[in-house]
């Protein structure tokens, strides 16, 4: 480089390095990448939103907005309040989710205690066994309850009966994931302070084990009843007909049979039902961890999900 | 007194591996007694077994005489103060030190006072209410030891408990945990992997290794007597050098290449193969021309100052590299890179060592000591 | 110091509900597959006892699979669904898991929330949600008129492959992003920091460190979804509900709910799970090696 180059300015970058910069610039932000995952944000959530604002539609249509109204809630005959059948089928699936958290829920936390410390044969294959239902594709598994319902336990027929012991099937695996995670965290270190301190196994178990795995507990259940209220499969293949039907059925059948907005509205009930319990878990999940929080947030206890 | 522990023949086994491979060690009542040793000696499992936390496969461990090696902790009069102190997260500080009270049935005032009066021990006082999360590591730790030290054990377990902290804090709380002991007056067994910890606050130490027992001395002795290898390497910088001895009663002669030495200390009896060591501080260097018993010519290789001393590292003419330390009095070492020296062995500084063959930390030769 | 007993004693209950209504309903599946029908009135026999079985319902099934026969086609349907569902899920999911993951900062909270979001409103009513979208006089044809890009409205839910396709990308592609998600977070930033420190562009940074470290991620989310797709048959009966579109999910369904062929449905679905299981091996299997790859460096 000679005298005089080395005094003169730096050339200019060219447009399409100065545009290249701009879009990829890696320790900026990189433009395209949030456009794109915002467009994906959109897309992901917009549409259920609109559905729900049809539910609010004060005409029959789901595709023709006419104005505001709860007729589809309450009022109208063909409301979820006054028809027969979506209401019997709310009714139905919060019962299904109220008995699935009831015994899954125990059932799980036993289970999962149990594998994360059972030193012995069998501990390997009753592992293996509780990790299937998370990876058995639903259909598989709702034909084969179908068909141990109708030729082995014959006792038992597609029926409220069975469909609660189908949820309870798939949703064991959850609570055992989940309770597992936490236990994991914890580690034997307060159980072995609780003895060296007197406690006998039995007041170790209840007055620390207990209460710290409290926030797995309520996530669980939270989990639980989310996934239960949201069941179509399991339901559906375990359905006695129509005195069965859970909501996410009524709205399968519905949605290509008779649209009304009140599908809409029932599917907002529904989801506002999941919603606001995995909101009450994950607000358990808070409250009971508060002591062990010197700053934290809502990322670092994703991290406790970890599984 | 009470507080006495006799661990005889313990032996545990984790399928083929021993992790204890056949310890007898005694704890008389109201020592400061640590067992040192690098990570995997076994001194973790042996405490774990004192505790109660696992059980041996052999041996019997006995508190005054009581064999309690299949009681369950909980009905041990032992109590421990854990590496990560296991201060439960959802009870206060008061809850925690209440804890193995309220498991007892004593009454509420007296846990009130107990609590009080074992926070004030601790230099706690006013803390009660505070949640674990909420404090420092050193007050943590002093919340395990008040939860433990309410309950007037017999004897305190203590698993690195200073582990987790800073240097400086470390070192308060060392002479700070030994005072207290003195003050209360129970036994102590601390576990450590820091000599220096052991040695600062032992009234006695045990040095492990591969799960057996190598020495148990009060810390001078392990330090200026070691009677193995592994503890002359352990603690310190050992200067380890092989020669063959001829042995006789009090004096050992030895043969160092082409040297001829005596050492009155250790094995002296010892014929054949051994290894010797001597401390720097102990190694006298000496102008090129002096002459004497004891002496082997040799060349500084490096110095490295430390401000109170300077290690001499020096390159003996029979191969082995040595390092001498120097005291700082004031004056000018007369020793430069590249000097050739007298290396002084003084015979009663030269210690013939039994090899048990326990595993040494991989040597470097260049490396300064901790 | 807890009793050797207490730990098996508390699985017990579950292991026992599992092995009740999971293990041996499986072994239902195949009593009946390889059983006899009963020929007055059509109700299928199981046979329990594998010396009894009958295999001739589960050959004319393998045959009607084999190329040629009409079931043959549903698979290759299926497979070609699930692999371009598969493969745009990975287009659309990974540059969304990788902005989440790796750049955004102050958003991140938020942006996981709604990424989370879908999975707990009901999957039938985001499907409800696109019916409503895709009806001939609903948004997109409108907004597609409105643009000029059709002159009529299109019948979107008419038994159209892309519809059921676009469906199953919707519905399936939150169950891949997360698990990416998850993976692309773990990759340490210094990893990154020192190809860049060695020389390497932002390019080339990402295609030599962080693509091969999200592999693992790539793949689990590929299975996470594609085991669920291939059984799949709600998916198409909303959005589309014509034979043209039908999966191997909608054949089983079939033999159950329309035709009343418990046998064949049976017989089906053990085939439909034995070539998962294949998948599900494949899964495990690099997993696997990669653990081993992971745990010698």
């Amino acid at each position: 480089m000679t005298v005089a180059t080395a005094h003169a300015a730096p050339p200019k970058p060219s447009t399409w390095t100065r545009v290249r910069g701009w879009v990829g610039n890696p320790w900026g932000r990189p433009r395209f990448l949030v456009g794109f995952t915002w467009l994906y944000m959109a897309w992901s959530i917009i549409p259920a939103l609109i559905a729900i604002q049809f539910s609010f539609n004060s005409g029959r249509s789901r595709t023709i907005w006419s104005g505001f109204s709860t007729r589809w809630y309450w009022g109208d005959v063909d409301s979820v309040w006054s028809d027969a059948d979506l209401h019997h089928a709310l009714i139905q699936s919060i019962k299904l989710a109220v008995l699935d958290v009831a015994i899954a829920t125990p059932l799980g936390v036993l289970l999962a205690l149990g594998l994360a410390r059972w030193r012995g044969r069998g501990a390997g294959v009753s592992n293996f066994i509780m990790l299937f239902p998370l990876v058995t594709p639903e259909i598989v598994m709702g034909v084969s309850l179908l068909l141990v319902f109708t030729h082995v336990f014959t006792f038992i027929q597609p029926s409220t009966t069975a469909q609660v012991l189908g949820h309870v099937t798939f949703s064991i695996s959850y609570v055992v994931v989940v309770v597992r995670g936490r236990l994991f965290s914890i580690g034997r270190q307060y159980e072995e302070a609780a003895a060296d301190l007197g406690a006998s196994p039995a007041v170790a178990l209840y007055r620390v084990l207990l209460p710290l795995l409290m926030p797995a507990i309520v996530a669980s259940i939270a989990i639980v009843f989310a996934l239960s209220i949201d069941d179509f499969v399991i339901s559906y293949w375990l359905s006695c007909g129509a005195g069965c039907d859970t909501v996410p059925i009524q709205i399968y059948a519905a949605t290509r049979a008779a649209p009304l907005p009140s599908t809409n509205a029932i599917a907002t009930i529904l989801s506002a039902l999941t919603l606001a319990s995995i909101i009450i878990g994950y607000l358990g999940y808070r409250f009971f961890t508060r002591h062990e929080r010197a700053g934290g947030g809502l990322v670092g206890d994703m991290a406790a999900f970890d599984v | 007194m009470a507080g006495e522990v006799t661990l005889v023949d313990l032996v545990k086994k984790f399928g083929d591996l021993a992790a204890v491979d056949g310890i007898n060690l005694e704890m008389p009542s109201g020592e400061f007694f640590s067992m040192l040793g690098p990570s995997g000696c076994g001194k973790t499992t042996t405490l774990r077994m004192i505790a109660g936390f696992e059980q041996p496969t052999e041996g019997r461990i006995l508190l005054d005489g009581d064999d309690m090696a299949y009681t369950p902790p909980h009905k041990r009069n032992v109590n421990t103060v854990f590496q990560s102190y296991a201060l439960f997260p959802h009870l206060n500080v008061a809850d925690n030190v209440a804890f193995g009270l309220k498991r007892q049935k004593v009454g509420k005032r007296e846990i009130r006072e107990r609590v009080a009066e074992t926070l004030e021990l601790v230099q706690l006082t006013g803390f009660e209410r505070r949640k674990p999360a909420q404090m420092s590591g050193g007050q943590q730790q002093r919340v395990a030891l008040a939860r433990a030290l309410v309950l007037k054990p017999a004897v305190l377990l203590l698993d690195e408990p200073l582990g987790a902290l800073d240097a400086k804090l470390r070192k308060a709380l060392q002479l700070e945990l030994k005072a207290l002991q003195q003050q209360v007056g129970i036994t102590f067994i601390y576990v450590t992997h820091d000599q220096e910890e052991a040695l600062t606050m032992s009234d006695r130490i045990a040095v492990m290794a591969d799960g057996r027992v190598e020495q148990v001395a009060p810390p001078r002795e392990v330090y200026e007597e070691p009677s193995t290898v592994f503890v002359a390497d352990f603690l310190g910088v050992s200067n380890l050098m092989d020669a063959e001895a001829v042995g006789g009663a009090n004096i050992c002669r030895l043969r160092l290449g082409d040297f001829e030495l005596d050492a009155t200390r250790g094995k002296t009896d010892a014929r054949g193969s051994v290894r010797v060591t001597i401390r720097p501080e102990r190694v006298h260097l000496e102008p090129q021309d002096s002459t004497g018993q004891n002496r082997i010519p040799g060349m500084v290789q490096r110095l490295v100052y430390l401000g109170n001393s300077v290690q001499v590292i020096v390159h003996l003419a029979v191969g082995n590299t040595i390092q001498a330390l120097v005291q700082n009095v004031g004056t000018e070492i007369p020793w430069k890179q590249g000097t050739a020296v007298q290396a002084h062995l003084p015979a009663d500084a030269l210690r013939v060592l039994e090899d048990t063959g326990a595993a040494l930390a991989p040597l470097d030769e260049n490396a300064v000591p901790a | 110091m807890y009793p050797r007993w207490l730990w098996s004693g508390f699985a017990l209950p579950g292991v026992i509900w599992l092995i009740l209504l999971f293990i041996i309903p499986f072994y239902a599946v195949i009593g009946v597959a390889f059983g006899t029908v009963d020929p007055i009135l059509f109700r299928p026999i199981p046979s329990w006892n594998p010396l009894d079985w009958n295999v001739g319902w589960m050959s004319q099934t393998l045959t009607r699979l084999e190329p040629g026969g009409d079931l043959w086609d549903v698979f290759v349907r299926t497979t070609e669904y699930v692999v371009i569902s598969v493969g745009a899920s990975l287009a659309i999911g990974y540059p969304v898991a990788y902005y989440i993951a790796r750049h955004a900062r102050r958003t991140k909270a938020l942006l996981l929330v709604l990424l989370i979001l879908p999975l707990w409103i009901s999957y039938l009513m985001r499907m409800l949600a696109w019916v409503n979208l895709l009806e001939v006089d609903g948004y997109v044809n409108r907004f597609l008129m409105w643009s000029h890009v059709i002159n009529q409205p299109y019948g979107w839910l008419d038994g159209k492959p892309v519809t059921v396709v676009f469906a199953l990308i919707y519905g399936y592609i939150p169950y891949f992003i997360l698990p990416l998600f998850a993976a692309l977070d773990r990759i340490d930033q210094s990893h990154l920091e020192a190809a860049r420190d060695l020389g390497a562009s932002p390019l080339q940074a990402f295609l030599r460190v962080t693509l091969p470290l999200s592999k693992t991620g790539i793949l689990g989310g590929c299975v996470l979804i594609a085991l669920p797709m291939f059984g799949d048959y709600y998916t198409p009966n909303i959005v589309s509900g014509a034979p043209t579109t039908s999966m191997l999910g909608n054949q089983i369904d079939l033999y159950f709910h329309g035709t009343s062929q418990p046998t064949i449905g049976a017989a089906l679905t053990i085939l439909l799970s034995l070539f998962l299981v294949v998948l599900m091996g494949y899964y495990i299997w690099t997993v696997h090696r990669a653990t081993k790859e992971l745990a010698s460096t």
